[in-house]
């Protein structure tokens, strides 16, 4: 038992707009997905749904309700996708993400959160990863590609590689092309190999404010050491984490952050990256929700609607790929279903992480596609661990994988 | 069977970045935002101490911990890595008690508790670095206790502890009970996996207020918090010129012996 929630007058204000039309519920209108938040559609229940959780952080706050383990095992069953707020008519997404981001604090502060999140935290201490890896096989992935290490030599252009992509190893292939391409396009590029540590971004997620704030802290002073004005990475949680978390805590100065989709997309039409090969496949794109609707609010803060989501990029590059015939779902973009993973999800309820894959893929087979294609290595983890599940029927892809093999 | 009781307290995470901690200095508070709870280190070390005596006695571990608003999940950890049952002793009264009361209602436990033959603590919390909740328990419970241990072995109703002192160790044997105050040199607490933690859910956990400890904390604190706030640290830099290395490394010597620490 906790002594309750003191939200600050805005997020209290937010909480009691709130009309309960269950709007946040519903996104895009079709027959057969018409639902587009994950942990509504599975549990079915208003609690679970964007106006469910305002209702219990105003019952928080008002200490009508403690902070127990089935409260916040509520909050954390949320994927964080930001569907909810695309489409209600009452909140800003920043006040629903900044919400969330409080509760989740307030969650971590109270001890109340998953096991799981603890363990990865743990990690993450330990071994500055959220894998639960030793922190000596970090740079592993990078074997023998002999590119620069920017703890080392001079580099303009930093690839960061992220946790995922280091330590799981059906990922490897993924950043491994993309170092490929970036210097076969005369990039002047680094890595920090074993040194590279996590971007902090999952801590933030999970609710683990202070760990997120000594990893920006750590990373920004290792790429102003190194001399860095430019970063690309293939990981979209990492992407968010540098480009909109780094920026909200007023770390991120003037560094140009760039997803491996813009950059790729840059090079090609440059003329610097012709790819001429066919790969012949009707694939479709799952848009990550760190490269759409999580990245939107800020660019939105400053008066750039909609103008920060990389929802193109990805979309130029299959249309660039010969022989690929490029489809799409109906939920794509802003009202793209998540593929479950994300907010933690995958590492406390990976049943429903993989239940939210299984529905994105239904929805690819809906369609004819015989591949899904992302831009986010969390997104593949989770949706071939349940294609896997389901035994098959479908690939899933990394689209840098696929750029590489059309060069 | 070894009866070991080890006393953790539940502090915030010490290892939070400097810049996530903000104080209210009219309400001697420490504000902190998404930093957990964590069990104190030196208090884990302890644990690892019990858990090694474990692996090589037939023991039972229990882990006992004070406060209000205690966060089992938190404290479960110790029963993942090992520990056999958990005893929180959780009321409004427990709220920021100083040491001695502290002392006063671990003792209180340990007591009602019986039957104990070592009694583990960390060397010092990571919050107050006080230091003398260890010492003060033994204190009133009577029993001999040996503080800033870096190596527990019990032989034969005896313990043998290596006491850290400036200059090395001192190897120190006291019968049973005593009490153990135990340092960051022993070693770090094995790791839980998460198996582990789910698996801990099954274990006991005992929860104790005021009234059912039979006791209350003393009502006059014997320390008080003058006042609570954040050292201003200021760092000067100065680079010190010469034509050559020699020169350089010459004149850094004349400013080291103008500075009194040559």
């Amino acid at each position: 038992m906790s002594d309750g929630i003191k939200l600050d007058t805005r997020l209290y204000n937010f909480t009691t707009r709130c009309v309960r039309c269950a709007e946040c519920t519903f996104g895009y209108k079709d027959a057969e997905f018409e639902l587009f938040c994950p942990i509504y559609k599975k549990f079915n229940f208003f609690t679970y749904s964007l106006g469910g959780m305002a209702q219990l952080a105003r019952a928080l706050h008002e200490g009508r309700i403690d902070l127990t383990e089935s409260v916040s095992e509520i909050l954390y069953k949320c994927t964080s996708c930001g569907a909810c707020a695309e489409v209600c008519a009452e909140v800003d997404f920043r006040d629903m993400m900044e919400l969330q981001h409080e509760l989740r604090a307030r969650c971590v502060e109270a001890g109340q959160v998953p096991f799981t999140h603890m363990a990865v935290i743990e990690s993450l201490k330990k071994d500055d990863n959220v894998m639960q890896k030793p922190k000596a096989e970090r740079g592993k992935w990078a074997e023998g590609l002999g590119v620069k290490d920017i703890t080392k030599e001079k580099a303009e252009v930093y690839y960061h590689a992220g946790c995922k992509y280091c330590f799981d190893e059906e990922l490897w292939p993924a950043a491994r092309s993309a170092v490929n391409l970036l210097r076969r396009a005369g990039i002047d590029l680094g890595i920090a190999g074993k040194d590279e540590t996590c971007c902090g971004g999952h801590a933030f997620e999970l609710g683990y404010q202070g760990e997120f704030i000594k990893y920006a802290e750590n990373n920004m002073e290792m790429l102003k050491t190194a001399g860095i004005k430019t970063l690309v990475t293939s990981c979209a949680d990492g992407y968010y984490a540098f480009k909109v978390l780094y920026d909200m805590l007023g770390k991120k100065g003037d560094l140009e952050v760039l997803h491996i989709t813009e950059y790729l997309a840059r090079l090609i039409k440059e003329g610097r990256l012709k790819p001429t090969k066919s790969v012949a496949m009707t694939a479709t794109y799952h848009d990550p929700c760190h490269l759409g609707r999580k990245v939107e609010p800020w660019i939105r803060q400053e008066g750039k609607l909609k103008a920060g989501e990389i929802y193109q990029p990805p979309r130029d590059l299959l249309n660039s790929i010969p022989g690929l015939k490029f489809i799409e779902m109906r939920r794509i973009k802003e009202n793209a279903w998540c593929c479950g993973a994300g907010g933690g999800v995958i590492d406390a309820y990976s049943d429903f992480a993989l239940w939210t894959a299984g529905e994105r893929i239904e929805e690819a087979k809906s369609i004819g596609a015989e591949a899904i294609v992302t831009a986010c290595p969390w997104c593949k983890r989770n949706l071939n661990d349940a294609v896997k599940e389901s035994n098959g029927g479908l690939k899933i892809y990394d689209i840098v994988e696929l750029v590489e093999q059309a060069l | 069977m070894v009866n070991i009781i080890v006393c953790i307290k539940q502090v915030f995470d010490p290892e939070a970045p400097a810049s996530a901690y903000k104080i209210d200095a009219e309400a001697k508070r420490v504000i902190l935002k998404g930093i957990p709870p964590v069990l104190s280190p030196f208090d884990e070390n302890a644990l690892e101490a019990a858990l090694r005596i474990k692996d090589a006695h037939d023991s039972k571990v229990t882990v006992l911990s004070v406060g209000r608003n205690l966060s089992k999940a938190v404290l479960m950890k110790s029963l993942a890595v090992g520990a056999d049952e958990l005893l929180l002793l959780e009321d409004g009264a427990f709220e920021e008690m100083d040491s001695y009361a502290t002392a006063f209602t671990l003792a209180s436990a340990i007591g009602k508790l019986g039957g104990y033959d070592l009694i583990l603590t960390g060397r010092e919390a990571a919050d107050t670095n006080a230091g003398t909740v260890g010492s003060g328990i033994a204190e009133i419970l009577g029993i001999p206790s040996i503080t800033i241990v870096r190596k527990v072995e019990l032989d034969d109703g005896k313990v043998i502890a290596e006491r850290v002192v400036s200059d090395g160790y001192e190897v120190i044997e006291t019968p049973l009970p005593s009490l153990i105050t135990v340092s960051n040199e022993l070693g770090e607490l094995r790791y839980a996996t998460v198996k582990e933690l789910v698996a801990s859910r099954n274990k006991p956990i005992m929860t104790w207020n005021a009234q059912e400890l039979g006791v209350e904390p003393p009502q006059v604190r014997q320390a008080r918090l003058l006042s609570l706030f954040i050292p201003q640290k200021e760092n000067r830099c100065e680079i010190v010129g010469g034509e050559t290395a020699e020169e350089m490394g010459a004149n850094l010597a004349l400013k080291l012996r103008a500075a009194q620490i040559l």
